[in-house]
């Protein structure tokens, strides 16, 4: 029983009564809401020290406010797991709106880390070429309106000038993502959702370089999320009209037949296609964000257009956001449909998984292969999700901590090889990068053997962790699937590896930028964690199978 | 709620099949019209009989939100973006793509399905009408104790749009010397 | 009142708005069908809220949640077909073709000029569309 259910006699009768009757103050457990309430604040600070802040002490100002609220909320994290809100304790806060269980705690650790690495990376000012006058450049666009190039464009870079709103508006984004996984009832997911991708939409038109590709990217993301959207919300009303609720809890009664939460809803004849159909509007909505086939389209043009440092949080972040929603959902909410929605996302599953493999091979540019390679992971995550049991909970909760720190470092490698016109995302412009810099081809190597699934790397673990879920849940032939998809994958990243390290190197080849301390600690944090998860993942699956059961 | 019937029709009924008639043919407007102009207006009609059907339906507040936020304010943000892109004053022959039939023959098939699904289950169900439940106050109430949380997140949002939209369009002359004074 | 007739008229408009976003070209075009989805989306909402005498007023609520948001999401995208308006001199989204999967696409490095402080777009035909007549934009760059 939901907190909302409990409330539900109170307001009646509240309103049923006289006017008079003193108004009843919701119940907000603001200790288990902290990390959400923390991050919140440390993004409205963002936003005051852009009103009051001195422009050149912006930067280091918004910096540090983002990376302190960010250690706090993941201290409120651990300290909320350490108590055990995330086992015994756990239960649903602000009148029902968030769950705090494992899986919430699990997830809102992982983005919040993911964050700050992502921060990091989107922090840097040391890659562009610079000049006396413009000492500090960093990804983004002084003046997004601005025509680049242009006088004011230049006067603004000369003035000092730039997006620092990024900061407050990622950890926007964040605060989002950190509600989306956790929400109590299809309300508040509808809210998470927006609260996460509209910053994300504009942030994607901020690139400082090739801005038309960016404002484009950022335009079809907009158009195909706000389409989604509306899905996701007609699927969400229909669910009401079956339901009677938009609680999770309480829709999963209602399908059971437990409840009979409403007595016009007992008169009413109900037929299990209302429910079908609904309940497949809002997974629908959910696939899109984790970019899963047949809903994939956005992807590689979001991820080749938006500034690569965006790119690269957007694509650990969201997937975790998102995979971690449609597990609440399909587990918390449509356990009893299990027998209705494994076939379909056994389709999915299989689809993204083959699509992402094979398409990657035909690409010739960095940033949208590992597009394609984040399509065909999501098909391995969703394998882990189809398994329905607590052991593909804690499959996908590990996959998907794996596999957001090998996407940010993926990512932040890319933003190091640059010639003169920016990046240089063209593959055969990577030639021979290993001989004229050993450490970053060998360090993008290690990311691309961790996206191949090579034993002592995390993806390794991560993908043997879900497809033995999978199997122990019965989708053998779904396993087969996956393996010989990675096979396929394999096949490209190691070709990548082979460019890098066998072909000669173009005498017109890109630099390789030297990062600053920032990128520098993004990028070996994630092979850090790509190699620590990879050799010792026992204590993370130890961490996720603790976590890995839903509060109802 | 036994002894209704399709043909026991109350004026209610007969009021919103007419109002419904209007919304449903100003929509089909609004995405057929080849005239940029003509289809904002035409999207005004849809949503102003909207709101006319939540009065129908007792949701007062809502009507009113309707009339003051999307017809007021949405419908005339979308005007000035057709004004902005300069769209012509006349029709305009690309405004549909070449998708077209694709786009009907999927919309029809949604059409069908959908409705052939909420038919099916609500076939039999009647709304017995009672004035009062869509107030404000009792509105207010609902909002603010069972959907606090979502209700402040809300104004997160707003916030970060407000933000996202300044940071887009922001764009004033930067000269040297004079960037002291520009600083807000 | 019958529950059907609301119910069934939102799926009629939703429907409405899913051809309008699918067959439209211009993007304030297909705003204004998403618009009409989400008001679909609304009256559901509402005739259910009403139908169910719902205590927590769940459906109100939420239709109005979808109504600030689809505000905040007008103004945002506005704002984001404008920018693309003003450099490309369209808002038909047909033509939003730079990002695409290609067999072989042009080296994206042919355009960069050597001044390295230039913020130039690398690619090579990332100048602005011919019917741009920059009302107020310095064509500097571009000429």
């Amino acid at each position: 029983m939901s907190a909302t259910a409990v409330a539900a006699p109170a307001v009646h009768s509240l309103w049923t009564t006289a006017a008079a009757a003193p108004i009843h103050a919701p119940k907000i457990e603001y200790a288990q809401l902290s990390p959400i309430l923390v991050v919140l604040g440390a993004a409205v600070a963002g936003i005051l020290v852009e009103a009051f802040v001195p422009r050149r002490a912006r930067y280091g100002t918004q910096l540090a406010v983002t990376l302190i609220g960010l250690a706090g909320a993941f201290a409120a994290v651990v300290g909320l797991a350490a108590t055990g809100y995330a086992t015994t304790k756990a239960d649903l806060a602000a009148m029902g709106s968030i769950a705090v269980d494992g899986p919430s705690l699990f997830l809102q650790g992982t983005l919040i880390l993911v964050t700050a690495v992502g921060v990091l990376a989107i922090a840097e000012r040391g890659l562009e070429p610079q000049s006396r006058e413009v000492p500090h450049v960093d990804a983004f666009a002084p003046q997004a309106a601005a025509v680049p190039g242009s006088e004011d464009e230049k006067a603004a870079a000369r003035a000092g000038w730039s997006t620092t709103e990024v900061f407050p508006l990622t950890l926007f984004a964040l605060s989002g993502m950190l509600v989306f996984p956790a929400a109590g009832d299809l309300l508040t997911l509808f809210i998470g959702l927006e609260i996460l991708s509209l910053p994300l939409y504009l942030m994607c038109a901020l690139a400082r370089r090739r801005r038309l590709l960016s404002q484009e990217s950022a335009v079809k993301y907009f158009l195909l999320g706000a389409f989604a959207s509306a899905f996701f919300l007609f699927g969400t009303a229909l669910l009401y009209g079956y339901a009677g609720t938009l609680d999770l809890g309480g829709i999963a009664k209602v399908v059971t037949g437990d409840a009979a939460p409403n007595a016009a809803l007992n008169a009413s004849a109900h037929g299990d296609a209302l429910l079908l159909i609904g309940g497949a509007m809002i997974v629908m909505g959910l696939l899109f964000k984790v970019g899963a086939v047949p809903f994939h389209a956005w992807t590689p043009d979001v991820y080749q257009g938006a500034p690569t440092p965006i790119t690269g949080f957007m694509a650990a972040a969201t997937k975790v956001a998102a995979f971690g929603a449609l597990l609440r959902l399909l587990y918390v909410a449509l356990p009893e449909m299990r027998w209705d929605w494994r076939p379909v996302m056994w389709g999915v599953a299989i689809l993204t998984m083959a699509l992402g493999a094979i398409v990657a091979v035909t690409q010739t540019d960095v940033k949208r292969m590992l597009a394609y390679s984040s399509i065909a992971h999501a098909g391995f995550l969703l394998t882990g999700v189809i398994a329905g049991n607590k052991q593909g909970v804690s499959a996908v909760l590990f996959y998907l901590a794996a596999y957001s720190f090998v996407t940010l470092g993926a990512f932040a490698v890319v933003t190091l090889v640059r010639d003169a016109g920016g990046e240089a995302t063209h593959l055969s412009r990577w030639d021979g990068l290993g001989r004229r810099s050993p450490l970053v081809a060998v360090t993008f190597a290690l990311f691309l053997l961790a996206f191949a699934g090579i034993p002592l790397t995390s993806g390794f673990s991560g993908k043997f962790a879900v497809f033995s879920a999978a199997a122990k849940g019965g989708a053998v032939p779904l396993v087969v699937v996956g393996v010989l998809c990675s096979a396929v994958a394999a096949f490209f990243y190691v070709r990548v590896i082979v460019r890098m390290f066998f072909a000669e190197p173009r005498a017109d080849g890109p630099s390789v930028a030297v990062p600053s301390a920032l990128t520098g600690t993004a990028i070996a944090v994630g092979a850090a964690a790509t190699l620590v998860l990879g050799v010792f993942p026992q204590w993370a699956f130890d961490l996720a199978d603790k976590a890995s059961v839903f509060i109802r | 709620m036994s002894g209704q019937s399709f043909l026991s029709t109350s004026g209610t009924e007969i009021a919103f099949v007419l109002v419904g008639i209007v919304a449903l043919g100003a929509a089909l407007l609004t995405v057929t019209t080849r005239q940029l102009v003509h289809a904002a207006l035409w999207l005004v009609v849809a949503l102003g009989a909207l709101a006319v059907e939540y009065l129908l339906l007792t949701a007062e507040f809502v009507a009113w939100v309707q009339v003051l936020i999307y017809v007021g304010a949405v419908v005339v943000l979308l005007l000035f973006g057709l004004m902005l892109t300069r769209a012509p004053i006349g029709p305009s022959p690309d405004a549909d793509s070449r998708h077209r039939p694709l786009a009907a023959a999927v919309a029809v098939a949604a059409a069908a399905l959908l409705v052939t699904v909420v038919a099916d289950a609500f076939r039999t169900t009647w709304i017995t009408l009672r004035p009062g439940a869509g107030s404000a106050e009792a509105n207010g109430i609902g909002l603010f104790r069972a959907w606090v949380l979502p209700f402040e997140a809300l104004s997160v949002l707003l916030l970060a749009a407000l933000v996202g939209a300044i940071v887009l369009s922001r764009r004033r002359a930067a000269r040297p010397g004079v960037h002291e004074e520009a600083d807000d | 009142m019958h529950l059907l007739y609301p119910v069934v008229l939102s799926a009629l408009l939703f429907c409405t708005g899913v051809y309008g976003v699918l067959a439209r070209r211009n993007a304030v075009l297909v705003l204004m069908a998403v618009e009409l989805m989400l008001n679909a989306v609304n009256l559901n909402l509402v005739a259910f809220d009403v139908w169910l005498r719902d205590t927590l007023h769940a459906g109100q609520a939420l239709t109005l949640f979808t109504v600030t948001i689809a505000a905040a999401e007008i103004g945002l995208g506005l704002a984001i077909v404008l920018l693309l308006y003003r450099r490309r001199g369209t808002s038909s989204v047909d033509r939003l073709d730079e990002l695409a999967d290609r067999p072989d696409p042009p080296h994206p490095d042919q355009g960069a000029g050597p001044d390295p402080d230039a913020d130039q777009d690398a690619d090579p035909d990332a100048r602005p569309a011919p019917d741009a007549t920059s009302d107020d934009q310095p064509r500097k760059a571009a000429a």
